[in-house]
């Protein structure tokens, strides 16, 4: 039975999203306390070996994924030590922390290419199961970091808008002077976003290797990163607005492979441009109310406090 | 003191350079061989295909020494690489991508003692040759295998690049299943390029949701487009390396990969007898480059005949691109009494009827 176009690309959608996803609720967490992360793509590179080569040496999918993570928010701490502790400047240590990532990565997966694994188990509500539009195709069957994708990103809202550390964060990435005046320790909350950001990204990397592909190959994220970063924006540093972002982004990736696959007469190369013009249109027609969305310390170093 | 040190120092290196030369002597090999590739030889396709092809060879020549190089791009690094394996004493090298053509041609120039040998190009110098294998005719049989497994009549193919080669190959993949099966119809999504696993996942997906029910390939590995049909109940024709038949133990059907080591045995030895002659080698289909992967478990043995039985076909000379054939559009493209061979191979702008998609 052939899925309707709207299906697949739905379908389409939520598998590609996914990682966008993770990776762009990692990055709100991070500029919302006034650091832009440019190595995202390095943390997901990391994140995607560091899970391959585990649950390839260990047999366990699960253990690939915590791996992950931690080595995610590990990767992000090392470049917290540079931006923070250091007080380097963000944008040039982020694009460093890209390039260490890809070339850890590398290393670090080198063993792994063409292991075989067992990727992260599906599963598909009964309910949903019987009905004939939903059988045939890949939606509603799916891993864990899916299945958990929507309640996190409301996890992560629910941190930063409703706790005490959430209202610790967004001070310190509007004005870490101020909040450093009132008591706050802004280097401690920037480790702390950074970790949790980290350990998002890296969870956003597993998906990648240990679900979509279940492979590792070097520079396999190609530009999701930086996909995410520019969601990070389109989203206005909201978490829930993110939901739709990597929606819209993971959709416009399924769009053009569903509309080969639908016989469309436009050139795949064209076609192939679709999310990255989108990412544009986006950043075009919405940037000047975005600007002001931005933390207002977002990129500043702070030097008050050690 | 100083002296008798001097006496006891001199003495040491004296009898370990005795003891140690005769293990020095013996280790020259007959002969150095540098392979660079452009990505993992642990890829189930195209590069663990040449990498096979040298442990043969290893195999075939005693004394052959192997030096190799994974995820070397396709640029000036890799004259950086291939003149590092001169430097270790390499003779012969097999520069394996497209793209490692101009590198290698530039340090072939540098060194005439060197032998190059180029897989897919069309460069020639005294010390430089070429060759590929001929996959177009050889996608004919796996056709025929595609179009009587299939139960939907719908198959898909994922390629990287809409070169020639590949248009070529899907082509000659629809009129085989055409030949057993008139109501096949082949969907073709290019991922814009040779190895993007995540796009390749996607685009498997989105033909399986199309109702495909077998998917082949042209892209460097066949292992993600392979392992995304296995998961979803779908059957699967490889390409590249017949090894990748692994990944599908109930879908696979069959498929193509390359059997480099013939060739490479005999460069080999010619290097070593000092006969090297520069030639530009294309071999198909029982002609020993390429070769059909063994049958899966679910194939049954009636298909199996008419699947071995065109394969012969192909062997013994038969050209699938024999006119009248039209293209998808209607258009006659090889008149009858015309046929396409050899050089033309790279030259398909258009798919056969039949095929969804079109050449941009």
């Amino acid at each position: 039975m052939n899925t309707p176009l709207l299906l697949g690309v739905l379908a389409g959608a939520v598998l590609s999203g996914t990682s966008l996803l993770y990776a762009t609720l990692g990055e709100t967490i991070s500029e919302r306390s006034g650091i832009v992360n440019l190595g995202l793509e390095g943390i997901l590179l990391i994140g995607a070996s560091v899970g391959f080569a585990v649950t390839a040496s260990r047999g366990s999918a699960y253990l690939g994924v915590a791996s992950a993570a931690l080595a995610g928010g590990a990767a992000n701490l090392l470049f917290g030590w540079l931006v923070v502790s250091r007080k380097a400047n963000q944008l040039a240590s982020g694009l460093a922390m890209m390039f260490f990532g890809i070339g850890a990565s590398a290393l670090i997966g080198e063993p792994f290419v063409g292991a075989v694994i067992r990727g992260l188990p599906k599963w598909r509500p009964a309910f949903l199961a019987t009905l004939p539009w939903v059988k045939s195709t890949t939606l509603f069957n799916y891993d864990i970091l899916i299945w958990l994708a929507v309640p996190v990103a409301l996890l992560v809202w629910g941190a930063l808008f409703k706790t005490r550390w959430g209202l610790g964060v967004r001070a310190v990435g509007e004005s870490a002077a101020a909040a450093f005046a009132s008591g706050r320790n802004p280097s401690a909350i920037q480790f702390q976003a950074l970790f949790a950001g980290g350990v998002l990204g890296g969870l956003a990397g597993a998906h990648l290797s240990l679900s979509l592909t279940l492979t590792w190959a070097e520079g396999m994220t190609a530009g999701r990163g930086f996909i995410a970063i520019a969601l990070v924006i389109f989203s206005k540093w909201h978490p829930l607005r993110a939901i739709a972002g990597a929606l819209v982004f993971g959709g416009a990736e399924a769009l053009q492979l569903q509309l080969q696959a639908r016989g469309a007469e436009i050139s795949p190369f064209l076609l192939d441009m679709i999310p990255y013009v989108l990412t544009l249109l986006v950043l075009l027609a919405w940037g000047g109310a975005r600007r002001l969305a931005a933390p207002a310390g977002l990129g500043r170093t702070f030097y008050g406090s050690d | 003191m100083k002296k008798s040190l001097g006496l006891v120092v001199g003495l040491l290196v004296l009898v370990l350079s005795v003891a140690l030369a005769p293990s020095v002597a013996a280790d020259t090999p007959t002969l150095i061989i540098g392979a660079i590739y452009v990505g993992s030889v642990n890829d189930f396709g195209y590069n663990r295909s040449f990498h096979d092809a040298l442990l043969t060879v290893q195999k075939n020549i005693p004394g052959v020494k192997l030096l190799e190089a994974e995820n070397v791009p396709e640029s000036a690094e890799a004259e950086r690489v291939m003149e590092s394996m001169i430097q270790q004493g390499a003779r012969l090298i097999f520069p394996t991508s497209f793209g490692h053509q101009e590198p290698a041609f530039n340090v072939a120039k540098r060194h005439p003692d060197v032998y190059f040998e180029h897989a897919g190009g069309w460069m020639m110098a005294a010390n430089f040759g070429n060759y590929f294998g001929n996959t177009q005719a050889a996608w004919y049989p796996m056709g025929v295998a595609a179009g009587r497994m299939t139960k939907t009549n719908k198959l898909g193919f994922v390629i990287g690049i809409p070169i020639g080669f590949a248009v070529g190959n899907v082509n000659a993949f629809e009129l085989g299943a055409r030949s057993v099966n008139p109501a096949a119809v082949t969907t073709v999504v290019v991922t814009g390029g040779w190895s993007d696993k995540a796009k390749e996942a996607a685009a498997a997906n989105a033909l399986l949701d199309q109702g495909c029910d077998v998917l082949a390939m042209h892209v460097d590995s066949p292992a993600t487009v392979i392992q995304t049909a296995e998961a979803r109940g779908a059957m699967s024709i490889g390409f590249q390396s017949i090894e990748a038949r692994v990944l599908a133990p109930k879908g696979w059907i069959t498929g193509l990969g390359f059997n480099w080591a013939p060739y490479f045995t005999e460069v080999a030895k010619s290097v070593i007898a000092g006969t090297f002659t520069p030639e530009s080698t294309h071999l198909g289909l029982g002609q020993g480059m390429v070769v059909m992967a063994p049958f899966g478990a679910a194939v049954p043995s009636s298909v199996r005949q008419v699947v071995t039985a065109a394969a012969d076909k192909i062997a013994n000379g038969f050209n699938p691109f024999t006119g009248p054939i039209v293209d998808n559009t209607g258009v006659t493209q090889i008149k009858a009494g015309e046929s396409w061979g050899g050089e033309k191979m790279g030259d398909f702008k258009w798919y056969v009827e039949g095929v969804v998609g079109k050449v941009q």
